[in-house]
C-alpha cells in the first residue's frame, strides 16, 4: 500500500531523474492513492491529467518551495470540485425548510434523519420528522424510536403502502403546526433493474412535497458504482447535498467525491459514528487529507 | 553470407530427414508432404528473418570460422538432437511469435481500468495483472491468433480459477442437513450492509430445505432492530428470541440455542449489531458472542457497493474475529462486486451467497464460473 502522498512528493524531489519523469512518477503515485481511497477511476485520470499539465506548465512562485507548491496544485484541484475551502453553509435557506433524504438501502438515511433533527433543534428550531420508508420492516418504529429519545415528533402511518401520500401528508400536516424543519425519510433504493420504479416513486414524492433541499445519504465505502448511482438519483430528484456516514471507519470516502462531481451538489455534514449527536459539518481540508492518505494539512 | 548457407543446409537436412520419417511412417506422409509443399514459400517469407539472424550470429561465426571443423559442426550436432525439437524450432520463427512486453502493456492498463471499475481492490488488481503478464510474456503464440482474445481468455480463466479454489464444492445446506443439531450459524458485518435481511433470507432458504430455524435478535443497539427481525419471524413463521435494547447481545444468544436444543430446531441463524471493525468494544463484545454460542459456520455480510474499505473490513474480522465465508448483498444493485476476487485473492475466502434484491427469495448460491465471466463482461 502507498503510504501517501507526502511519500510520493518526497520521491519527487528527492529524486535525480528529470523533471518531466519525476512529474509523471508522481503522477502515477497521485492515481494509485486516489483509486485505492475508491475516486471513480475515470475521474482520477482526468484530475490527474489536469493536475499534470499545471505542474508541467506553471512554476513555483519564489516565495515557496517546490514540496509545498506541489502539494498545493494537487489540493486546489482536489477541493476545487467541491467547492473549495470553505465549510459548507448548513443552515436553512428560508423558514419553513422542508429537506428529503435519499441513497442506497442501508446508507443511514434513518440514522441521519435523527441526526439532522437532533442538530437543527440544538441550533433553536422547531423540527420534525416524516417516515415515509414503507417497504423495509420496522422503518417507522426505527425513526419513531429515534424521535422519541431526542424529542421531536415523527409523522408515520404504519401498516399504509403509499409513501407518496404519506410524505405529502405528513408534511402539509407539519406545515400547517408552523413546523420550521420538516424532515423527510424515505426508502433505501438503488434504481437498478427490477428498482427503477423505486426511482419513479422518488420522483413522484419530489415532485408532490416540493422540497427546499434533497439530500444525498452516501456511505463511505461506496466504490465505483457511486458516480452512476449518484447521477441517477440526481437526474430523479435533483440532489442539493451530499451526507457521507460511516467516516468513523477506514473507508477513505473517495466514492463521495465521484458522487459530488456527477450531482455538482456540496457535501454538508459527515456521520461519524451510531450516536445521534455523531454528525459534523463537513470540513473540506481534512477531507482532502483523508483522500489522499496524508495528516491534516 | 556463411550464415545464410548455414541455413539453407539447415534447411535442406531437415527436408532429408522429413522424407526419411515421410519412408518410416506411410501414414503421415499426407500431413508432412502439406509442410514440405509449404517449406518453399515459408523459405522466401524466411529471408529476411535469416538476415536478421545474421547480424546476431556474426561473432558466433566468425569464431567457427576459425576452426576448419566449425562449419560442420552444428549441423551434425542438430542432427543428433531431437529431431522433433528440431522441427518446432524452425516453425517457431515461422508461424509463432513471442509474446513481448510491449504486446500486452496496452492491453494490461485496459483490463486494470476495467478490474478497478469492477471494485477488485488496488493491490488485488495489481497482483492479479502481474501474474498474468508474467504467465503470458515469453509465451510462444500462432502468429495467426489474435493476442488481445488470448490474454482475455487467459485471464477470465484464471479468475474462475481464482474464485473457485477456495469455494470448493461444499453446499451449506447438504452441511447443515448432515452435522450435529442445532447448527449454530452467527452473522456478522458493518452497519448497513443487510445482516437482517440476509438472515430472513437464509431462513426462507433453510425452510424450504425442510430444516427448521430459529433466530436470535442479538443486535440489542440499534433503534427498532429487534421489531425489524420480529416483522420478518413473524411472517417465515419461524421463531425469535428477542433481547432487550441495550441487553447482553451474548445472553439472547445462549437463550435462542437452549430453545432450538429443547425444541429440537435445527438451525439456530444469530443477528448481530452493524459495528465499525475499528471499533475496539463492539469487536471484544461480539467476540464475546462467539465465544458464547459456539457457532459452527460464521458468516461476514459484504456489500458489493463498497470499495477499496471492503477488503480492509475483510481482513479485520478474520484478524479479530475470524469467519468461514462470505455472503456479498446488493449485488442487484450493477455492482460487479470485484470483493469477491480480492476476498478469495487475498483471504483465500470463499462468497457462498450473493444477494439480489430484497425478496425472501433473493438469495442466490455463488457460481464462480459465472463470477469470473461478469467481472469482465
Amino acid at each position: 500500500m502507498l503510504d501517501g502522498i507526502r511519500e510520493a512528493v518526497r520521491k519527487f524531489l528527492g529524486g535525480n531523474a528529470s523533471y518531466e519523469v519525476a512529474v509523471e512518477e508522481f503522477i502515477k503515485d497521485l492515481q494509485k492513492s486516489l483509486i485505492s481511497s475508491d475516486v471513480q477511476v475515470k475521474l482520477v485520470f482526468s484530475l490527474t491529467n489536469k493536475i499534470k499539465e499545471r505542474l508541467k506548465k506553471e512554476t513555483p512562485p519564489s516565495s515557496i518551495g517546490r514540496r509545498e507548491w506541489f502539494i498545493k496544485v494537487v489540493y486546489d484541484e482536489l477541493s476545487g470540485l467541491f467547492g473549495g475551502d470553505k465549510e459548507p453553509n448548513v443552515n436553512p435557506g428560508s423558514i419553513p425548510w422542508v429537506i428529503m433524504l435519499v441513497g442506497v438501502q442501508g446508507t443511514g438515511k434513518t440514522t441521519t434523519a435523527g441526526k439532522l433533527a437532533y442538530f437543527y433543534k440544538r441550533k433553536g428550531y422547531k423540527v420534525a420528522l416524516v417516515g415515509a420508508d414503507v417497504y423495509r420492516p420496522a422503518a417507522l418504529e426505527q425513526l419513531q424510536q429515534i424521535g422519541k429519545q431526542i424529542n421531536v415528533p415523527v409523522y408515520g402511518e404504519p401498516g399504509e403502502k403509499d409513501a407518496v401520500g404519506i410524505a405529502k401528508r405528513g408534511v402539509d400536516k407539519f406545515l400547517s403546526e408552523r413546523y420550521e424543519l420538516v424532515i423527510v425519510d424515505t426508502a433505501g433504493r438503488h434504481g437498478y433493474g427490477e428498482e427503477v420504479k423505486l426511482l419513479e416513486e422518488m420522483k413522484e414524492i419530489y415532485e408532490k412535497i416540493k422540497p427546499n433541499e434533497v439530500i444525498l445519504v452516501i456511505d463511505a465505502s461506496l466504490g465505483q458504482k457511486a458516480y452512476d448511482l449518484a447521477k441517477r438519483f440526481h437526474e430523479a430528484s435533483n440532489v442539493g447535498s451530499i451526507i457521507i456516514t460511516k467516516m468513523d471507519g477506514t473507508a477513505k470516502g473517495g466514492g463521495a467525491l465521484s458522487a459530488v462531481v456527477a450531482t455538482g451538489a456540496p457535501i454538508k455534514f459527515i456521520g461519524i459514528g451510531e450516536k445521534i449527536d455523531e454528525l459534523e459539518v463537513f470540513n473540506p481540508r481534512r477531507f482532502v487529507a483523508r483522500i489522499l492518505g496524508m495528516g491534516d494539512l | 553470407m556463411s550464415c545464410f548457407d548455414k541455413l539453407k543446409k539447415a534447411f535442406s537436412s531437415f527436408a532429408e530427414k522429413l522424407s526419411s520419417k515421410v519412408e518410416e511412417s506411410p501414414n503421415r506422409s499426407t500431413q508432412d508432404r502439406a509442410t514440405t509443399s509449404n517449406q518453399a514459400f515459408q523459405d522466401k517469407l524466411g529471408q529476411p528473418k535469416s538476415e536478421q539472424v545474421q547480424d546476431n550470429e556474426q561473432p558466433l561465426s566468425q569464431k567457427e570460422g576459425a576452426s576448419s571443423s566449425g562449419q560442420l559442426g552444428p549441423g551434425s550436432e542438430q542432427r543428433s538432437e531431437e529431431p522433433k525439437k528440431e522441427k518446432s524450432g524452425l516453425f517457431d520463427f515461422l508461424r509463432f511469435k513471442e509474446i513481448t512486453e510491449d504486446d500486452v502493456s496496452d492491453l494490461i492498463e485496459e483490463l486494470r481500468i476495467e478490474l478497478l471499475e469492477d471494485d477488485v481492490s488496488m493491490e488485488v488488481t495489481d497482483k492479479i495483472l502481474e501474474d498474468l503478464k508474467n504467465s503470458l510474456v515469453g509465451k510462444k503464440v500462432s502468429r495467426r491468433e489474435n493476442v488481445e482474445q488470448l490474454i482475455q481468455d487467459s485471464l477470465k480463466k484464471s479468475l474462475r480459477e481464482i474464485l473457485r479454489k477456495n469455494y470448493g464444492e461444499r453446499d451449506v445446506i447438504d452441511t447443515i442437513k448432515k452435522a450435529k443439531k442445532p447448527y449454530v450459524i452467527v452473522f456478522f458485518g458493518v452497519n448497513g450492509v443487510g445482516k437482517t435481511t440476509t438472515i430472513a433470507k437464509f431462513a426462507t432458504l433453510l425452510k424450504k430445505n425442510g430444516l427448521s430455524v430459529i433466530i436470535a435478535a442479538s443486535d440489542t443497539f440499534r433503534a427498532a432492530a429487534q421489531e425489524q427481525l420480529a416483522f420478518h419471524a413473524t411472517k417465515l413463521e419461524v421463531p425469535l428470541v428477542k433481547g432487550k435494547y441495550g441487553g447482553d447481545p451474548a445472553s439472547v444468544a445462549f437463550d435462542a440455542i437452549q430453545s432450538a436444543k429443547s425444541r429440537g430446531i435445527d438451525v439456530v441463524l444469530i443477528d448481530t449489531a452493524g459495528r465499525m471493525h475499528t471499533d475496539k468494544d463492539l469487536t471484544e463484545e461480539l467476540r464475546r458472542v462467539v465465544r458464547i454460542a459456539k457457532p459452527d459456520l460464521k458468516i461476514l455480510v459484504l456489500d458489493s457497493l463498497a470499495g477499496n474499505d471492503a477488503l480492509q473490513q475483510a481482513e479485520y474480522f478474520e484478524k479479530n474475529i475470524g469467519y468461514d465465508a462470505v455472503i456479498l448483498t446488493k449485488v442487484d444493485a450493477d455492482a460487479k462486486g470485484g470483493v469477491a476476487l480480492s476476498l478469495a485473492y487475498e483471504l483465500g475466502k470463499p462468497v457462498i451467497y450473493l444477494g439480489m434484491g430484497q425478496d425472501y427469495d433473493s438469495l442466490v448460491k455463488f457460481n464462480p464460473d459465472w463470477f469470473a465471466d461478469r467481472l469482465l463482461s
